[in-house]
């Protein structure tokens, strides 16, 4: 990853929070919609959760060595 | 009577029989036209277009058209004719065959009228699926080719089991939906389709087999089975609320697995799994827009899904390997698969200008509008899974990752690339041009996905996944390991079922015939000479060349005895 990547998807962030605060200030269908750039949050919280979970499992209950069944 | 030549799946069939008949040279090119020639009639048939026959007294309909069906026939037989470019150079006829004749009975299913018909196609599909695992010919695909079969076996027993109950209960045997009641045959057939379409915890077949199947194989394998199960969960069980709360597991389920799977093709058959969850449980919803969402999702996953599957098989044959423990820093050796696969990669993770993006929207969306938000969020945290395993995990330690890898690249027959450019090409059309998949959909729900929310949604989300996966990146490196799942069970269980049904019966029988041996020696030992334990007043052995008065006198006896008796009891 080079830097104007990072500026890139930082930019791109960017536009979608203006967005969201701008147009779609008064959008409500869920309740979540009251939350400040919930998606991110929830985009992020999730990806950390599924990766530690995995691990979690991996570790203690999954994990075998490749010839297991063998 | 010529008609039913025409039916797609029979077109295909009979291709199957025609390819055995034509010179090597000429297969993999007549194998191409077959599923045109299917397409043509899929499309060209109007609504209501029906062909029946009869057996005995059932009156099948072998073929019935409606907007349903049409719009997975028409998938179907654009896949098949996708893989078979993709297999092109393959000159296995065995192989050949039975990915036609899968093909076909996969479309046989989709335009089957009545549930006879709809079964006879199913087990087609379960028998003509093995051949391509264990058209791999190693140990490893000839076991797991097994246990698929046995877990096929099962499901379509169920299946026919629920059919019969079913019949015997309504006395009707047509492919229709059905109310909501947890009866005794509604259950079996809902068990039967779970199975094939990868309901958790009847899901372990494929993730098990997916990964052994050939090269060529699993890009079939990938389209047909499951989307073709899901295609009857929509015709006969559609609103069922038990599916929404399985779809939304089975699609949590499968990224989990994802991210601990280190091996290629695992990883995609998980995402199969959970790709599959989002549209069991938009059937389960049951409104028009929710069907129309799984139907679309259903079309968008058969393609990006081969998409995905061609371009990990042509990097499994390239470098022989599909363990990420030994892939990575392929950019520079193989930069166009990796395009190809980015393509199928983004489509999966519904980012927009993609073709996921217009049909996973359209489930999540049916979702909230059914203001069943939990399965919302459920749908929305599987997606963030899904653009972590299969957009970022997969292609870094595939593609990036290492700075080089000594590993030796086989280059691709131009065919690989022909049939991954033809997927490609399909996802990012339809993404961009979602009318021309929305004009085939069975249900009436408007639906647009280029709207400012959906982009914020999605931008917002696959950003911040991105942000999560880069900071953590080092905990999802490639290792040799396997992961188990409930395939435990009964993997586990075989040495204990040898023991008690194989090796039990047969030392069981080993020692009754052990005992019939000793008693029959005894019996002859005793019988040679019966003189010396019926006269106690001798201990002459008896020889059956001499004569022996001793034995005489005794047989007289027992004639006699004979006679006083039945002379009492016969007067």
């Amino acid at each position: 990853m080079k830097n104007w990547h990072w500026i890139i998807l930082g930019l791109l962030f960017l536009v979608t929070l203006v967005l969201e605060f701008t147009y779609l200030a008064d959008y409500d269908s869920h309740w979540w919609n009251s939350v400040p750039a919930f998606y991110a949050l929830f985009g992020f919280i999730s990806c950390i959760v599924i990766i530690y979970f995995a691990k979690f499992i991996a570790k203690k209950i999954v994990n075998r060595d490749i010839n297991y069944y063998d | 009577m010529i008609e039913f030549l025409t039916i797609p799946g029979v077109i295909l069939i009979i291709g199957a029989v025609l390819l055995t008949l034509l010179p090597k040279k000429f297969r993999s090119s007549a194998f191409l036209i077959f599923p045109i020639a299917a397409l043509v009639f899929v499309i060209t048939r109007p609504d209501g277009y029906t062909l029946t026959a009869s057996l005995g007294s059932f009156e099948l309909i072998v073929m019935e058209v409606d907007a349903l069906s049409r719009v997975f026939g028409i998938i179907f037989a654009i896949t098949a004719f996708v893989a078979g470019t993709y297999a092109w150079h393959i000159k296995d006829l065995g192989q050949q065959v039975n990915a036609l004749v899968y093909a076909g009975s996969a479309l046989g299913v989709t335009f089957a009228g009545d549930l006879l018909t709809l079964i006879i196609f199913w087990e087609l599909m379960a028998v003509s699926s093995t051949w391509l695992i264990w058209a791999n010919r190693n140990e490893a695909s000839d076991k797991a080719g097994m246990r698929y079969l046995i877990y096929h076996v099962l499901g379509g027993g169920l299946f026919l089991a629920g059919i019969i109950w079913h019949y015997m209960e309504t006395g009707s045997i047509l492919v229709e939906s059905l109310a909501q009641e947890y009866t005794f045959g509604n259950v079996m057939m809902l068990i039967g389709v779970s199975i094939n379409a990868a309901v958790i915890p009847l899901h372990t077949w494929l993730a098990d087999a997916y990964p052994k199947a050939t090269v060529t194989g699993a890009v079939f394998m990938s389209a047909f089975t499951t989307k073709s199960a899901v295609y009857v969960l929509i015709r006969v069980f559609p609103g069922w609320e038990l599916l929404i709360w399985f779809g939304a597991a089975m699609a949590i389920y499968g990224v989990i697995y994802a991210v601990i799977c280190k091996d290629i093709r695992e990883i995609l058959a998980y995402h199969i799994i959970s790709q599959v969850g989002f549209m069991v449980c938009g059937i389960g919803i049951g409104t028009d827009l929710a069907l129309n969402g799984a139907t679309a999702h259903a079309y968008s996953h058969i393609l990006y899904k081969s998409l995905l599957f061609m371009s990990t098989g042509a990097v499994l044959y390239a470098t022989g390997t599909s363990k990420l423990v030994n892939l990575g820093g392929l950019a520079k050796k193989m930069p166009y698969v990796l395009g190809l696969y980015l393509v199928g990669g983004f489509s999966i993770s519904g980012l927009p200008l993609f073709n996921g993006y217009i049909s996973k929207s359209m489930t999540i969306s049916a979702a909230g509008y059914a203001h069943n938000e939990a399965a919302m969020l459920m749908l929305l945290f599987a997606s963030v899974g899904t653009f972590l395993s299969v957009g970022l995990k997969l292609p870094y330690y595939t593609w990036f990752a290492k700075e080089d890898n000594d590993i030796e690249v086989k280059p691709l027959p131009k065919n690989m690339y022909i049939g991954m450019g033809i997927a490609a090409f399909a996802c990012i059309f339809y993404g961009l041009y979602p009318q021309a998949l929305y004009m085939y959909l069975p249900f009436d729900a408007d639906y647009n996905p280029f709207t400012v929310y959906h982009f914020v949604e999605i931008t917002q989300i696959s950003l911040m996944t991105f942000a999560g996966f880069w900071l953590l990146r080092k905990k999802l490196a490639g290792e040799l390991i396997i992961a188990l799942d409930v395939d435990w069970f009964y993997r586990k269980a075989t040495p204990a079922a040898r023991r008690i049904f194989v090796q039990g019966v047969d030392s069981f029988y080993d020692r009754v015939e052990e005992k019939i041996w000793d008693i029959a020696g005894f019996l002859t030992k005793k019988f040679k000479n019966p003189m010396l334990w019926l006269n106690p007043f001798t201990d002459r052995e008896n020889q059956a060349s001499r004569y022996s008065p001793s034995m005489e006198v005794v047989m007289s006896f027992i004639l006699f005895t004979i006679l006083v008796l039945s002379l009492f009891y016969l007067t």
